[in-house]
């Protein structure tokens, strides 16, 4: 390449790299891998003379401990990286249809600074010629000649292996102006260096890994080995005459083992400043708060030359022993330089505000030091949670310990050490090869799992009752019964051929039969009371949906007496994602549901709601943990359903069909049981609600169709008919099935639009096809048109004509609600209807305005056909 | 005419008073670029509302030129501080509050200070390169402010009338940047003619200001290096010293 000594030349430069790295970025990781390593051995070879010219041109340092730091730059960092994946697909997981695929930033710009400036350019070259990146290297003008020197070995190594040329380039005249435009023009910033640096580095607009300065502060414990922590840090703190930036650059020392410690540091060769010579010391080597130019890198000997104090010349490390831990200490700041500050801690704790006040003011992110017993646990883990300091490195030297693998082999070699948020950097770990990729990450669509849950058990049959009961004593050998009921069906001897059979079976029970319509929390809690008294092994709640959501509030609050409604009623947008986690049941009784009515098929569901009576708060309460045990479907309990129940709970049945079937989580396992059951409704339901008991055989049906489309919802789940029905029902206090049936058409209308304004999130929703579902159930049903939009016609004829026959009235207000009471509260209604947990499974995703139309059109009665243009 | 009463007599210029008025006679060889640059930095600086005196015209005189200004009676800082040894904390307190005061105002028209400091240390031929590198790198992770900075706040500068209030006189310095920098200036000149107050103001600085030493400390080896650039012989020891500081790395 030419050489780059001003701005168009650089601009040049720049253009030509760019190209290169285009080139390099459709190089295999085979090859990459080659360059790499060849790369190393010319650094590695070339590491002695790189190591003299760096001295010798910045008269800084030693040149036997470069040596050592360019061998590390070299191996260490091959090392580390020979078999990382770089190129290409990193991870693959054909199962979740994920992986993830490396590409290179590009163009990186790497300021180098004076203190190690052919080592950081032996690492920072090799990362990116691992990364297929280019590199432009922008030396300090101190120690341009050695820094270039190693960008030109690692540089040829590369493209004589194969890496395309110019991929590699560097200022040959370094400015100011020339480093800043670097920066600019580059895609990223490998930033080593002063604050100042870095911070232009952060200013740049371009993303910057910068790292900052350090003030390590070492503490040597009571419990520490003396020799090793005295020995450690003069090996790190005498390196490189002290440049390294994770240094120790103060010890403080707990007072009983202090003149130990300080006499190790005296037997090996340092020197303890005396009087004014601290005094001496710390005016030469700190002017204004700032390390004076003159002594980095220089040895003991030299700087207390310059200081006017006369030392031996092989002094490894002048101490200043000093008190203040405040900035104006000369001796309490980064010195770059083998002088250390010394202090005296009378405990562990002091000895911690001391090194929390070093690192806060001279060094935050950095590095901190401990010498300790690693029994001390506590001690240790008090240190580590006051360092505002991204390396803690435990009884080692920290220049050495802190770049990693030397001293420990999971800490990544690095000469670029990140020191996070507290030193104003983006990261806090140590630079590797990770930093200067993209990662793609390839997400194919996945359909989630779903399910098909059900009772264990589900009988069903006329008749079948004491059959199935049979099994609580003989198979079960259940002890203590406990039947909740309501009051009617007690009174009205429903509970007595229960009773006879676990009498029979010489099973113990009790009853409790005073659940209400609606039950509520004070009488769920009345039930709780008197069953934690009685103790039971099995609860059979014997009713219809009332009954059997109030025993299923009592069994929860039975088994965990110190649930939280609140919690468990929280709305989830996945049942399996939700927050909070259900209590197991079934640890104290096994439950057993005995339908009375064919409507809410809560025998079959996970579901039951409770309400507040002093608050009015429902909660609708949903996991798979309150799935009855045992589903008992026997009709002679369902014969005398008066006329009202059978057609509320009837369409309720239809309305759980239609709803689980045009679900986004309708699923092939919910579909066959939900037509099944819609085609039972439309042919059972009339008869039923005409013929009453008369018809033992509709009210077979009728039974089966209400426990199948249970299981189809307690899978598939609901929609907005459901929705907009329970705010329906709650405010103006009209049975749950019959609101279901006043909103149903409109909201079939509503779903069937194939140009929805929103449409359900989930995966195996795939698009609108809500029209083509109906579409399936009433061709199930025999109704066939010429097409689509004829056959769902016919299927809301049929539905409309349903009503009419069971009795439901036409529209809201017909039912009697006053146009004022409903307008009064429609907003409420809407809202909650909105924040309705059968929402969610929605075909189409409401706007509030939207469910306000619908319930306005179905208090006025008008003709569905005007729902389909919502 | 009134009496001239000369004040100041310096190589390029002579500064007198006559009745009510102060003139700032410059030579013919000053620039005139300079002369009138004063006059619009004073300018601007009077019309953000800053308590200077009142310029009063740039005309041409003997040759060069000369800017006259109201004459405001009253004693420096430096006057009094000298009249009154025992009052120097005081004196120094004063100083630095109407520094503060003075950083409040914003006039945004003159030049930024990191821009006058690079254009002086670009220009630097008694330090070498490397050290010029590293000063231009501290000046740009300094952030970007815009607060007035007199450039040469110095007890001589402030002017107290009996009364009690205050008037800044000598703008020609005036640029818009950080208030630390300005600081730094006026602690180097405490360090230069007067160091045992420079510790003083320092310390009383930053605590008005609430700023942290190490902050005023970041911009020393920058105004050294720009006071260093005006060659005073006798100032170069310690100005070389102070330039001479490591980024830590």
């Amino acid at each position: 390449m030419e050489k780059i000594t001003n701005v168009e030349e650089l601009e040049n430069a720049l253009a030509l790299m760019r190209k290169a790295q285009e080139k390099f970025a459709t190089y295999s990781q085979e090859q990459v891998d080659e360059i790499f390593k060849a790369a190393a051995m010319a650094a590695n070879k070339a590491r002695i003379p790189l190591a003299k010219m760096a001295v010798a041109e910045t008269g800084m340092g030693v040149a036997e401990d470069k040596i050592i730091k360019n061998h590390y730059a070299a191996e260490y960092i091959y090392n580390k990286y020979r078999y990382t994946k770089t190129c290409g697909v990193l991870e693959e997981d054909p199962a979740f249809g994920i992986k993830t695929i490396a590409a290179p930033i590009g163009l990186i710009a790497a300021v180098i600074p004076t203190t190690n400036p052919t080592s950081t350019a032996i690492f920072k070259t090799l990362l990116c010629l691992k990364t297929r990146n280019a590199i432009i290297i922008s030396p300090h003008p101190r120690a341009k000649g050695c820094t270039i020197e190693a960008a030109r070995i690692v540089y040829e190594a590369a493209v004589a292996a194969g890496a395309p040329e110019d991929i590699i380039g560097w200022i040959d005249e370094p400015s100011l102006e020339m480093t800043n435009l670097v920066m600019k023009e580059s895609d990223c910033i490998l930033a080593t260096g002063g604050p100042g640096m870095v911070r232009a580095a952060y200013s740049s607009g371009k993303p910057a890994l910068g790292v900052g300065a350090g003030n390590t502060p070492v503490i040597i414990d009571s419990t520490a080995d003396i020799k090793m922590a005295v020995n450690s840090v003069i090996h790190s703190k005498t390196f490189d005459n002290g440049m390294i930036c994770a240094s120790e650059q103060s010890v403080t020392v707990l007072a009983d083992i202090y003149d130990a410690v300080k006499a190790e540091f005296a037997a090996r060769g340092c020197y303890f400043l005396q009087g004014d010579e601290i005094a001496k010391v710390g005016q030469t080597v700190i002017i204004n708060g700032g390390v004076n130019a003159r002594i980095v890198g220089q040895s003991a000997y030299t700087i207390a030359k310059m200081a006017g104090v006369d030392v031996p010349e092989k002094t490894k490390i002048l101490i200043g022993e000093v008190e203040s831990t405040d900035i104006s200490e000369p001796f309490a700041h980064e010195k770059l330089s083998p002088v250390l500050a010394m202090y005296k801690a009378e405990t562990f704790e002091e000895a911690l505000c001391k090194a929390e006040q070093l690192v806060m003011d001279g060094g935050p992110g950095h590095t901190a030091s401990l010498f300790i017993n690693t029994n001390e646990k506590e001690k240790m883990a008090e240190h580590a949670s006051r360092m505002h300091t991204c390396r803690i490195v435990v009884n080692m030297p920290s220049a050495q310990g802190g770049i990693g693998d030397i001293y420990n082999f999971k800490l990544v070699p690095s000469l670029t050490l990140g020191c996070g948020s507290w030193g104003g950097n983006s990261i806090s770990h140590n630079v590797g090869v990770m930093d200067l990729l993209n990662i793609k990450t390839v997400a194919e669509r996945r359909e989630n799992m779903l399910w098909l849950r059900l009772p264990e058990k589900v009988y069903f049959k006329r008749g079948c009752m004491p059959v199935a009961l049979d099994e609580l004593g003989t198979v079960m050998h259940k002890k203590r019964c406990f039947i909740v009921t309501d009051t009617f069906l007690y009174k009205n001897g429903y509970v007595k051929p229960i009773e006879d059979k676990l009498d029979e079976m010489g099973i113990v029970h009790a009853c409790f039969y005073d659940v209400a319509p609606d039950p509520t929390l004070q009488c769920a809690l009345e039930g709780t009371k008197q069953m934690a008294a009685f103790e039971p092994d099995c609860i059979i709640a014997l009713g219809g949906g009332s009954a059997m959501d109030a025993g299923k509030i009592m069994w929860v609050m039975y088994e965990h007496p110190d649930v939280n409604f609140d919690d468990m009623a929280m709305d989830f947008m996945d049942i399996r994602k939700r927050v909070y986690t259900f209590p197991e049941m079934g640890k104290k009784a096994y439950f057993v549901a005995i339908p009375t009515s064919s409507g809410t098929g809560s025998e079959v569901t996970p579901f039951a709601i409770i309400t507040d009576a002093t608050t009015g708060t429902k909660w609708p309460l949903a996991d798979y943990e309150l799935m009855p045990n045992m589903a008992i479907v026997d009709v002679d309990n369902m014969m005398n359903q008066p006329k009202g129940l059978t057609s509320a709970s009837g369409i309720d049945v239809m309305t759980h069909a239609l709803e689980a079937y045009v679900s986004v989580m309708a699923s092939d396992m919910t579909d066959g049981i939900a037509l099944k059951a819609t085609k039972l409704v439309f042919d059972y339901l009339p008869s039923a609600y005409i013929n009453g008991a008369k018809d033992p055989t509709a009210r077979e049906h009728m039974a089966m169709a209400s426990t199948l489309a249970g299981e189809a919802f307690a899978n598939a789940f609901l929609g907005i008919n459901h929705s907009l029905a329970h705010k329906l029902g709650a405010y103006h206090h009209i049975p749950h099935g019959v609101a279901n049936a006043l909103v149903l058409t409109y909201v079939m209308r509503y779903n069937a639009n194939p140009v929805p304004t929103k449409m359900g999130t989930f995966p195996q929703y795939e698009y609108p096809h809500t029209l083509e579902r109906y579409c399936d159930i009433a061709r199930y049903n025999g109704l066939v048109g010429k097409d689509d939009q004829e056959t769902f016609d016919l299927l809301i004829a049929k539905l409309e004509e349903l009503k009419k026959t069971i009795g439901i009235p036409a529209s809201i207000k017909e039912w009697g609600i006053k146009e004022e009471d409903f307008l009064a509260t429609l907003d409420e209604m809407t809202e909650n209807a909105f924040n309705d947990q059968c929402t969610g499974a929605n075909p189409r995703y409401p706007l509030m305005s939207e469910l306000k139309e619908l319930y306005l059109m179905a208090y006025y009665g008008k003709d569905t056909r005007e729902a389909a243009l919502i | 005419m009134a009496n001239r009463e000369i004040i100041e007599e310096k190589s390029y210029k002579t500064v007198y008073r006559e009745g009510n008025v102060i003139v700032k006679e410059f030579t013919p060889s000053h620039p005139k670029s300079d002369v009138f640059n004063e006059a619009y930095i004073h300018t601007c600086v009077e019309e953000a509302g800053v308590p200077v005196p009142r310029i009063i015209s740039v005309e041409p005189a003997n040759g060069g030129w000369a800017l006259s200004m109201e004459y405001v009676p009253g004693k420096t800082l430096e006057q009094l501080m000298k009249e009154n040894p025992d009052k120097c904390g005081e004196y120094i307190e004063k100083l630095v509050e109407i520094q503060l005061e003075v950083a409040q105002h914003r006039v945004p028209k003159l030049r930024n200070t990191r821009y006058k400091l690079e254009d002086v240390i670009n220009g630097m031929t008694e330090i070498d390169a490397s050290t010029r590198y590293e000063l231009l790198q501290r000046i740009h992770g300094m952030k970007r402010h815009t607060r007035l900075c007199h450039g040469d706040f110095v007890p001589s500068n402030v002017l107290l009338r009996e009364d009690g209030s205050y008037c800044i006189l000598d703008w020609a310095h005036a640029s818009s940047g950080n208030a630390g920098a300005d600081a730094a200036i006026t602690y180097l000149r405490f360090c230069l003619d007067d160091p045992q107050l420079a510790d003083t103001y320092l310390k009383c600085y930053c605590q008005k200001a609430d700023m942290a030493i190490q902050y005023v400390q970041t911009w020393m080896p920058i105004v050294a290096a720009a006071q260093l650039a005006k060659h005073k012989e006798n100032e170069r020891e310690l100005l070389e010293k102070w330039i001479s500081v490591a980024e830590y790395q």
